[in-house]
């Protein structure tokens, strides 16, 4: 359709130009064409310019921002007109935009028309993709669109530089499952000069895991022509659940040609790509390839049936341990090993192995993974983990298990390993601390003299103590300095107290006695009405109360009691002196007082008799 | 009547504690010769680590024996090891077992009770009693001294395995900072579960198996 669009567009311009022809007069009469008038970007539009005479010098090319202009042809060739032949001189200018937009092309003269060009992103295809089997950007290349499968049964690309394969993934893979893949890039010797980048997977439903930086790389011939084959490995790994469609893509660089179709088929024929470079010019392209696309279901992995120490894992997987050394001390670490072989997504593979075990201390374990392949699809994966035995004797350290889900049978599997025996020796310290009675019962040889230096061993009854402990840092014995604390505290506080209790002085208890059976005697004299013994009683209790020195004759007899000094007058001197006489008159008249207040004689001797208890 | 029957209970009160406070004769326990004979023994044996061991905890039963110090220096030094040397003051507050020392700190404490409860009582006797103060005092001195000259000791270990490593953390995986020779004395700063964390004479620190090492004093 482009071909018979640019046709009428070009006979368009030659009626114009004939039209126009009588009217431009001394004027140079200069005509472009652009075809196609709408490409996208990694393509190229042809412009033409075509002016009579056989001069081109007064035409400028445009500037136009984003687009480039490449003159690719001059030529000279007849035009007739009218029935006249005139010179005219073509030149073919390659227009390559840079970005998608409408660009406008200025005129190329004051009376000619400005010129449309329509650029449309680029659809992922790029210009490799134009039917016909021309290279892409070529002019007069179709739109993009996917290959026909060549005969070698790969679905090359529209003009067969280049295909991309992608092979392995199954109808249906479960989230977390490793699915290993190749991805195949057949390059088309000469056309494609570089590889851009490693292949990708589109959108973001799957993860391409270890993808093997250099692939392989192989030659090829394909419908007759040489093609160079990269091969790379790798893991493919669904992320969610859900139906998606997978494809990878790669970024490449490619020779395109300016040339017409019908030319690049001659370049075609010329098979080598120095020839062709040579015939025609090609210009470097950057483009994406793209694979066909798969449709892919993951599953999510089922939630019924799923162990507790289940971590991710799928695939099929075997499980062995053993621990080492198999004989060792108590207190010495062993290395605990569970390996973990098969093939699937390894970096899920994980466990815990013996998190707690008594009589063992158990230290968290470390990992490591040796691959089998290069992209880690099949290895083995060893867990290390230190443990350590607290008692001696011969210990079993139970089995290891290893939780996994099978992609092939849809079930979750276990895998046990078998329990292991190991011997624990004492340990050297231990040890040392049995041997030491028997080393001081029977190792004190006296005829063990001196040896390499050392001094001999003693012959001397040893003499044993419970503990290397001090004494006096023992708990038992550190309650000692306590308790005498206490008892000299103890002895402060008795010698304090009796220094101020009556009881304690000397002849105060039985003063206090003493006077209280003067009490006694006065309350039964009281009783008895009878006033010169109540009297005498009071005169004799305050007598042994203390000093109350009042008159002559109390002074004689306190002498006579030899109780002089101290105080000699208290608070109730003046009633204690009336008592006093009173005394002195019943005794020595020998008529008792007509009315005495016995209670209150009773009272003042009593008080009396108190605050000299207190003093 | 009443103070003399709580003054007499306290006393027999005191008695028992120090009786239960003596070690059990009945036990197998520990003897310096018996330790001493088994260095001996392991030092002829070709293991260096177990003898100072046991060389060491005999010297905290017979601090002054002469034949422990001497052997003891001769197993580091065969083994170009240090051993620290004690100053006169560290001598002498170790001319005297730990035991002995436990019962004159208690002496020293009675004495300084009396002398002050009999100044209080009466006023005679002064010089007497001030001498009698001082002497009391002098031998809980002694015994304070003595525990700490030896609590350095109580937190030491040897090396009893041929190498141990020292490392950075307390787990079988940490980097090795050095690695001590055996029969190296090293001091206990900590402990996490198997792993102590040491410190050499060189100031140098970091954590070691405990099955490498065997304290001076059994941990209980």
């Amino acid at each position: 359709m482009r071909t018979t669009g640019a046709r009428c567009a070009r006979l368009g311009m030659a009626a114009a130009f004939l039209l126009a022809l009588p009217v431009q007069g001394g004027t140079p009469v200069v005509n472009a064409t652009l075809d196609p008038v709408r490409i996208s970007v990694g393509e190229s539009a042809r412009l033409t310019i075509s002016r009579l005479g056989t001069s081109l010098e007064s035409v400028k090319l445009p500037v136009v921002p984003g687009l480039e202009f490449r003159i690719i042809e001059r030529s000279e060739r007849p035009e007739v007109i009218h029935g006249a032949s005139l010179a005219a001189t073509i030149l073919v200018v390659r227009v390559t935009p840079q970005v998608p937009g409408t660009f406008i092309i200025p005129a190329l003269t004051p009376r000619s028309q400005p010129l449309v060009l329509r650029v449309d992103p680029d659809n992922g295809a790029g210009p490799l993709r134009g039917p016909g089997g021309a290279v892409a950007g070529a002019p007069g290349a179709a739109p993009a669109g996917t290959g026909e499968p060549g005969a070698a049964g790969v679905q090359m690309t529209a003009n067969g530089s280049a295909f991309l394969r992608l092979s392995g993934p199954k109808g249906e893979i479960y989230v977390g499952e490793s699915v290993p893949i190749s991805i195949e890039l057949g390059l088309r010797a000469g056309v494609v000069t570089s590889v851009n980048g490693l292949p990708a997977v589109t959108g973001g439903d799957f993860t391409l895991l270890n993808l093997s930086r250099q692939p392989a790389r192989s030659e090829r011939i394909i419908d007759g022509k040489p093609f160079v084959l990269l091969t790379w490995r790798s893991v493919l790994a669904a992320i969610k659940p859900g139906a998606f469609a997978l494809a990878v893509e790669t970024p490449l660089t490619v020779r395109v040609t300016a040339r017409p179709l019908r030319e690049s088929l001659l370049e075609d024929q010329l098979g080598d790509p120095f020839l062709q470079n040579f015939y025609g010019a090609t210009v470097p392209k950057d483009v994406t390839i793209r694979s066909p696309t798969y449709q892919l279901r993951a599953m999510a992995l089922p939630a019924d049936g799923r162990p507790a120490g289940f971590s991710g894992a799928v695939g099929t997987f075997e499980i062995s341990s053993d621990v080492s050394p198999a004989t060792a001390a108590a207190g010495d670490p062993l290395t605990l090993r569970m390996r973990v072989s098969g093939s699937g997504n390894f970096d899920r593979v994980d466990s815990a192995m013996l998190a707690h075990l008594d009589q063992w201390k158990t230290y968290p374990p470390k990992s490591s993974f040796h691959a089998r392949d290069a992209i880690g699809f099949q290895g083995e994966k060893v867990f290390e983990q230190p443990v350590i035995a607290s008692n001696a004797g011969a210990q079993t350290l139970p089995g290891l298990t290893f939780s996994y889900f099978d992609p092939s049978t849809g079930r979750y599997q276990t895998a046990r390993s078998a329990p292991l025996r190991v011997v624990i020796s004492p340990s050297a310290a231990d040890a040392a601390l049995a041997a030491v009675p028997a080393a001081a019962n029977g190792s004190a040889n006296p005829a063990s003299a001196s040896l390499g230096g050392l001094r001999p061993d003693h012959v001397a009854a040893p003499r044993f103590v419970a503990s290397l402990v001090p004494p006096y840092l023992q708990p038992r014995f550190l309650t000692i300095p306590p308790l005498l604390g206490l008892l000299f505290a103890g002895g402060w506080l008795m010698i304090r107290r009796s220094a101020s209790d009556p009881d304690a002085r000397p002849g105060g208890r039985a003063l206090s006695r003493a006077a209280a059976r003067a009490l006694g005697r006065m309350q039964a004299a009281a009783r008895a009405g009878d006033t010169a013994s109540f009297l005498a009683e009071a005169r004799e209790a305050l007598l042994m109360a203390g000093p109350v020195m009042a008159g002559p004759a109390e002074a004689t007899a306190q002498r006579a009691q030899g109780r002089e000094g101290g105080p000699q007058y208290g608070p109730d001197r003046e009633e204690i002196r009336q008592l006093f006489a009173l005394a002195d008159e019943a005794k020595y008249s020998g008529a008792a007082p007509g009315a005495v207040d016995f209670a209150r004689w009773t009272q003042i001797v009593r008080s009396r008799l108190q605050s000299e208890g207190t003093r | 009547m009443r103070h003399r029957e709580r003054l007499g209970a306290l006393i027999v009160g005191l008695m028992l504690v120090g009786c239960q406070g003596r070690p059990h004769s009945a036990l197998p326990g520990y003897s310096a010769a018996g330790l001493y004979d088994l260095a001996n023994a392991y030092a002829r044996a070709g293991r260096p680590g177990m003898a100072v061991l046991n060389y060491e905890r005999a010297s905290l039963l017979a601090p002054n024996d002469p034949d422990i110090e001497f052997n003891l220096r001769y197993v580091l030094q065969s083994r170009r090891l240090p051993l620290e040397p004690r100053g006169r003051m560290a001598r002498a507050l170790s001319a005297v077992s730990p035991m002995a020392v436990s019962w004159i700190g208690v002496a020293g404490l009675v004495i300084v009770g009396a002398s002050l409860l009999g100044g209080r009582r009466t006023a005679r006797y002064r010089w007497l009693r001030r001498g009698a103060l001082l002497a009391g005092i002098l031998l809980v001195g002694l015994t304070v001294g003595n525990a700490v000259l030896l609590w350095p000791k109580l937190h030491e270990a040897v090396v009893i395995r041929a190498a141990a490593p020292v490392r950075v953390s307390p787990v079988p995986m940490g980097d090795a900072l050095i690695v001590l020779p055996e029969a190296a004395i090293v001091r206990m700063r900590a402990q996490h579960e198997g792993f102590v964390l040491v410190e050499t004479s060189a100031g140098l620190a970091g954590w070691a198996s405990r099955a490498d090492l065997a304290p001076v004093v059994p941990l209980r």
